[in-house]
Parts: structure tokens; C-alpha cells; sequence
């Protein structure tokens, strides 16, 4: 069974909700209109009951408005309307885990198993519109077998405040209601209106085949829902929920393991949190307020420090996320006592991951990123130049040389069937950064190379090549290569020297080894 | 007759006791990691698992260890992730490439890029001890060959000793990489490698010939050194050619 709980004229509604119970008593027996519209023509946009019985209609002006008098104006307000809906849903997420956000004011339920809980569809229809009437709203509702029924139900029975169709008896039960609560668009109404067709039961009661002929698909779908006889999936809605942990120290604390001892229990509990939403972190965000320091001047010195891990894999694992913290602050200095701490989650669907008993041993994925903070507490995280000094190295796509970048290793990784290898290639091993040196030549070819501050003669001798790039921007590079075998008192050393035709440096890049 | 049924029965009763104590302790039996160069393949066997190798060669000349190293990662990435702990930053990924690394299943530590108070040294070593703890790696190869041979000599036994049990352990291969074998008998391989004249066609460097001598293998113990020598030469491409 579904239900639909629909609040007649939402936007009046709405402008009460943030008055006081009594002022919301008094209001509904006070003619109201919500006006809309261009500043300086607005019309009513909405009107309650009294003032409708007063003669007040939508889409009159303001000024023909003022003049029945006694009638209560107030400006429509989209904020008030939203919080309003919102209230709505919170109040339908009470008696069922699925609920739909059909439109401003009407939300619909799937009632499916809560029988037990709710009692017989009577008594629990008078409990759910008593609740509403004390949580501000004085809401319509309608429990049918199907989504489209309990909504049009809702809509068009304006005398009952709940309306119950048991199984079967859609048709009938909606049959007196006019078409015009039908979703129909102007056009249609009035082909309908001319055939003679204002009732549920007349609509119903056509040929389907001959409304298909007159009116298209859009007629038959509009047939069945005369009948009750569309059934379609709710599109629920996902439950927000916020997972932020803090905690605001009484003096501000200066040492690790006091820090350490309360990070681990917001931690446990933010992870309570996640496992109870089946609901996993994909990013962790630490932001710690340090203690208010009163500078000479008399102004305050406020600061705050704040880190965030993005998990490569989400995870719900305490221990995991409490190492990640606790790496991060232990070579981290404050430069004041810690006041407060906040931990927030960024939550996603946990990762399912299917194990291969073939698959070959691969560092777990879970710890992997514990191991890399670990590595990164002993060499550091980037060097000079910001490049990562952990992870997986990539090449650029530039034909400058030695351009690299070193991006995040991951043990998520499928090992398909690799191209068969070419074969073994001499490596060069590169000198970072180049060293300068000073090169003899001979007419073009180098003479001899000075390396550690002795000049060693070139035996053979291959290049000169040439290559350069970005002459269009300020990294403009150009340089002439050589490829030199050198003779040293440890042997023969393959070296590569390169010449910056820009800087007229030689240097060497590194060593064939 | 008599006493020696009694005393084998005895010592089976004890032994389900005190395991440690009687019971003889067998080595893993060792797997290994082809390197891609058929004659050092056909020599040693590959590069044995559940055991630290050292592969070395003179710094200054071109001796081909990085070489050997840049093939052994090309052919342990296809099936196993690797890390390689660079105590000196001069890996090039562009020869790795060239070789056939995966890259994305290679790890690669730089040390001594930031201003952290330890040494490249210490570092590497810190480093490779993470590596081997956390697990998973099918091959971890540490590069100390551009850090001079004074301070590595310093290393104490007892850090190869160290490793060298802990490797026992785990399905990988723990290679070091540099200039003389300073882990004696905690390595069970020691490769020395070295080149001869690089080969030179008109203009274009082609080739560098290698020469690769076993100082410790698996099956033999150095007892007489010079008589457990073994010498294998090949030739390397370069990239262009």
C-alpha cells in the first residue's frame, strides 16, 4: 500500500509555519492570499479556504484584493516553501523508510510491510493527520494500492481529511472525481470538456482503443489513472545525514596523545555512523582550532589548521583512518595549544570487491595508503620542484628530457595479459640535478669532459642531438646532446653531456649504466 | 635394536612438545623472478624469491647493474607489484618504459629529495623495512649505488641479517642495488656486474657488452672465491637502436 500526504494550499501553509501554534489557529479562520509577481503589479498567487469563501481568487491584482478588506496579504516566500517541503519529507520519513518527493507539498510513502507497526489503515491514517496537525501541518491524506491513486485521491477529495481505497475498488472510489485533478495539459481539458467528459468515471468508461485514436498515448495513460490502474516504483529520496564529529577542549591541550585519545573516540563513533548507513568515508577532513592568542596590539590571533585525506579505496575501518591522523600530526608542529578538533567524513557506497584465488599477491588496498603515509613520514611527500617524492612514475607527454611525474600508486590494478617485452635496454641513469661541467672540443665533437674536477678524455663520441621546445612561453628549452664514452681510472664510463644552447652550459645529464 | 626404536619414539614424543627445539628447520623453497636477460637466466636461475640478492658494480663507470635492475622490473611488473626504493633519485622512468616496466605496478621511492633530518642511507633503509612489513610486493629492490661506499660499508651486519630473515618469509624478492656485496652470507646471490667497450656503429651508440660474474649462488658458498667465479658476457641495446 502506498500513501500520499498532500497539504492543500502549501504556499498559505507554508507563510504559517513559522508562526506560533496560536497565531496558526487564528490565521486559518482569517482570510489570507499570497501574492506573486512583478514588484509593481503582483497578484495572488495562493489563497486559503476562508478567503477563497470571501470571493478572493488567484490571479487577482493586489489592489482588487485590498479592496474586500479584512483580507490578510503576505508576499510568497520560496525559502519559507522549501523549509516547509523539507518539514514535510522529515515528517513522512516517520512511518516509512521510502519516501518519494512528488512535488511542493506532496510526498508519497511506500506503506509496503508496515502494517504491523502502523495498525489498521484507519487508525493509523487519524494518528498520521493528528501528528501533522501538531507538527503544523493540516495535511490530506490518502492510502491506496498504488502511488498515482493515493495522489490523485489526495488531491481531489478536499472534504475527508483521509481517504482510504481498499484493493481493487480504485475505479469506482475515484470515479465521482473530477478530470481536472488529472495531470492534463489546458488543450486536452478542453477536448475533453467538449465531448461532455468532467468526471473520472466518464473518462474511464470510453473505449480505450477509440481514445487512443482521438487523444494519443497521453489519453490512455490518462484513461488508467481514471481507472487506478497505473503502478509505478517510487523514486525515493536518499536520506542526507552529516557526519561530522567535534569536540571543544575545556584549556587547550598541548600534547599529542591527549589529541590521540580523543581523535580515536570521534573516530569510533563517526565509523559507528558510517557501518549503521552501510555507508563507507572517501574523504576525511581534520580541521584543528588552535587556542586564541592575545597579540601585543590587543587584537586576537585566531588560527586553524586542516587536512584532508582522499581515500583512494573508502573504508569504515577505524584503526585505518586513526593511522592516517595520527602519521599526519606527528610531523606536524602547532604553533599554539589545541582548542577544538572536527573531523568530518565525506560518505560513499562501500567498495565490493570480488577476491581471485589466481589473482597474484597485491599490497591490500585498505593499508596500502597507511604504508604510503608511513614512507612519506621518513622521505618526505614532495620535493623542490612538487613533484611527489611517492607513487607510480609517469611519463609527460613532451619531448623534453627527463620530464616525469610521479602520480598516486594504487593496488587496484588488473593484471591482463602484458605486451610481450621487446627486450633489455640500457638504462641511463640520470643525475638529479644535472651536474655542470666544462667540455674541450674539437672543432664540434668534445675533446674531453671534466667529471669530479678531473678532466677525463673522450674515447668515441656520438651526436650531436639537437632538440628543443616551448619557444611560444617563458620554459623555452634547447639543447644538443652527445653521447661520450669516457675513459676513467675505474674503467669506461658512458656518459650523457648535453650542452643548453640557451644558457651555452654544458652539464651531465647521467651515466649509462 | 631395541634402543634405537625406543630412542626415535622418544624424540617424536618430544618433538610434538618442544617443536622448536628438535624440529629441523627447512628453508622455503625458493621461486624466482626471471630477469630478461637470457644468459644471467640461464647462470643463476632468475632472481630467487624468499631471498636478498645484491647486484653490483662500480658507480663511476658504466657497469650495466642499473640495466640488469631495469630488466628484472620489466619482467616482475607483468605479474607481481613492485617498489623500488631510489636512495639517490636518479632512476629514469623513461628507460624503464624503453624496457617494459609497468609503470603503474612500480612504486618508486625517492629519498633524499626533502629536508628531512635522516640520510639517503638511513631512508632507504627505514623505507625498505615499511615495504617489507606491510607485504604484497613481489619484488623490492633498494638502489644504494650512488651513495659512496664509506657510509654503506657502515651498515652493520645485523640490518642484512635482519632483512634477510624477514624476506624468508614473504613471496618476494629483496634486491640491492650497489657498488661492492656488503651482506656476505645474508645474500643468497650476489651478482658483480661489469661492461666492456660499448659498441659504436658510424655515429650511433648501439650497444653496451656486459659482463656478469657470480660471486654467491644459491647452490655454492664462496669457500675459495676465485675458483666460484663465474663469468657470463652479453651485449645490451640501447633504445634507438
Amino acid at each position: 500500500m502506498f500513501a500520499c500526504f498532500y497539504i492543500p494550499d502549501f504556499p498559505v501553509q507554508a507563510s504559517f509555519l513559522s508562526e506560533a501554534e496560536e497565531t496558526r489557529m487564528a490565521l486559518r479562520k482569517t482570510p489570507v492570499a499570497i501574492l506573486d509577481g512583478p514588484a509593481n503589479l503582483p497578484g495572488v498567487f495562493a489563497t486559503n479556504p476562508a478567503a477563497r469563501r470571501g470571493g478572493i481568487q488567484s490571479g487577482m491584482t493586489k489592489l482588487q484584493v485590498e479592496t474586500y478588506g479584512g483580507v490578510l496579504l503576505r508576499k510568497r516566500s520560496l525559502p519559507a516553501e522549501e523549509a516547509a517541503h523539507t518539514a514535510l519529507l522529515d515528517f513522512a520519513g516517520n512511518f516509512s523508510p521510502r519516501v518519494e518527493s512528488t512535488a511542493p507539498g506532496t510526498a508519497l510513502l511506500d506503506l509496503c510491510g508496515m502494517e504491523k507497526i502502523l495498525g489498521s489503515w484507519a487508525s493509523a491514517a487519524r494518528a498520521i493527520t493528528a501528528q501533522a496537525l501538531e507538527t503544523g501541518f493540516e495535511l490530506r491524506l490518502a492510502i491506496a494500492s498504488n502511488p498515482d491513486t493515493a495522489l490523485l485521491a489526495a488531491r481531489g477529495f478536499s472534504n475527508t481529511l483521509h481517504t482510504i481505497i481498499p484493493v481493487g475498488e480504485e475505479a469506482r472510489r475515484l470515479a465521482p472525481l473530477p478530470v481536472s485533478v488529472l495531470p492534463i495539459s489546458p488543450e486536452m481539458l478542453e477536448v475533453l470538456d467538449g465531448w461532455g467528459i468532467r468526471t473520472f468515471q466518464s473518462l474511464a468508461a470510453l473505449p480505450a482503443i477509440a481514445v487512443v485514436e482521438r487523444l494519443g498515448q497521453d489519453g490512455l495513460y490518462l484513461q488508467k489513472l481514471a481507472r487506478g490502474e497505473i503502478n509505478r516504483p517510487l523514486l525515493t529520496i536518499e536520506p542526507y545525514e552529516d557526519f561530522v564529529e567535534g569536540f571543544e577542549f575545556d584549556d587547550p591541550v598541548e600534547t599529542l596523545e591527549s589529541l590521540f585519545f580523543i581523535l580515536n573516540r570521534l573516530l569510533h563513533e563517526l565509523c559507528l555512523e558510517l557501518l549503521s548507513a552501510a555507508l563507507a568515508a572517501r574523504e576525511l577532513r581534520l580541521t584543528v582550532e588552535l587556542k586564541i592568542l592575545r597579540l601585543q596590539n590587543g587584537e586576537k590571533a585566531e588560527e586553524q589548521y586542516q587536512h584532508e585525506w582522499k581515500l583512494p579505496v573508502p573504508t569504515h575501518d577505524k584503526n585505518l583512518l586513526f593511522g592516517l591522523v595520527r602519521l599526519q600530526l606527528e610531523k606536524t608542529t602547532f604553533s599554539a595549544p589545541v582548542r577544538k578538533l572536527t573531523l568530518a567524513i565525506v560518505p560513499i557506497k562501500p567498495r565490493v570487491a570480488q577476491g581471485n584465488l589466481f589473482a597474484p599477491p597485491s599490497p591490500e588496498a585498505e593499508k596500502l595508503e597507511i604504508t604510503l603515509e608511513r614512507i612519506r613520514g621518513v622521505v618526505g611527500s614532495t620535493d623542490a620542484d612538487g613533484a611527489a617524492c611517492v607513487g607510480s612514475p609517469q611519463l609527460v607527454d613532451t619531448h623534453k628530457p627527463g620530464s616525469f611525474s610521479v602520480g598516486h600508486f594504487s593496488s587496484i590494478h588488473e593484471f591482463t595479459n602484458s605486451p610481450p617485452l621487446a627486450g633489455p635496454v640500457v638504462a641511463l641513469r640520470i643525475f638529479r640535478p644535472a651536474l655542470e661541467t666544462c667540455v674541450e672540443l674539437d672543432g664540434e665533437e668534445p675533446h674531453s669532459v671534466r667529471l669530479w674536477h678531473h678532466p677525463r678524455p673522450v674515447l668515441a663520441a656520438s651526436g650531436p642531438w639537437s632538440s628543443s621546445g616551448y619557444w611560444w612561453n617563458f620554459a623555452t628549452w634547447m639543447r644538443e646532446e652527445w653521447d661520450v664514452l669516457l675513459k676513467l681510472p675505474a674503467g669506461l664510463g658512458l656518459y650523457r653531456i648535453y650542452q643548453d644552447r640557451i644558457r651555452r652550459q654544458w652539464f651531465v645529464e647521467g651515466v649509462f649504466d | 635394536m631395541y634402543a634405537t626404536l625406543r630412542k626415535a619414539q622418544i624424540l617424536t614424543q618430544i618433538e610434538q612438545k618442544l617443536p622448536s627445539a628438535f624440529t629441523v628447520y627447512r628453508r622455503p623453497q625458493h621461486g624466482n623472478i626471471r630477469t630478461g636477460i637470457a644468459q644471467i637466466d640461464e647462470a643463476v636461475q632468475g632472481i630467487p624469491l624468499h631471498a636478498l640478492t645484491e647486484i653490483c658494480g662500480s658507480s663511476v663507470a658504466s657497469s650495466g647493474k642499473t640495466s640488469v635492475l631495469t630488466s628484472l622490473l620489466a619482467q616482475a611488473s607483468r605479474d607481481h607489484f613492485c617498489a623500488l626504493v631510489d636512495a639517490t633519485d636518479s632512476y629514469d622512468p623513461t628507460s624503464a618504459q624503453a624496457a617494459g616496466v609497468q609503470l603503474p605496478r612500480l612504486l618508486w621511492v625517492r629519498c633524499g629529495k626533502t629536508r628531512v633530518q635522516l640520510p639517503p642511507l638511513e631512508q632507504a633503509f627505514k623505507v625498505a623495512d615499511i615495504l617489507l612489513q606491510s607485504g604484497g610486493f613481489g619484488l623490492i629492490a633498494v638502489d644504494l649505488s650512488g651513495i659512496s661506499e664509506r657510509i654503506v660499508r657502515k651498515v652493520p651486519l645485523s640490518s642484512w641479517f635482519r632483512f634477510s630473515r624477514v624476506i624468508e618469509k614473504q613471496p618476494a624478492a629483496l634486491v640491492f642495488i650497489g657498488q661492492e656485496p656488503h651482506a656476505t652470507s645474508c645474500a643468497a646471490l650476489v651478482l658483480r656486474v661489469e661492461s666492456e667497450p660499448a659498441v659504436f656503429q658510424g655515429n650511433l651508440l648501439t650497444q653496451l657488452k656486459l659482463k656478469v660474474e657470480v660471486v654467491r649462488g644459491r647452490e655454492k658458498k664462496p669457500v675459495c672465491a676465485e675458483k666460484c667465479l663465474e663469468r657470463t658476457g652479453f651485449s645490451l641495446r640501447t633504445q634507438w637502436a
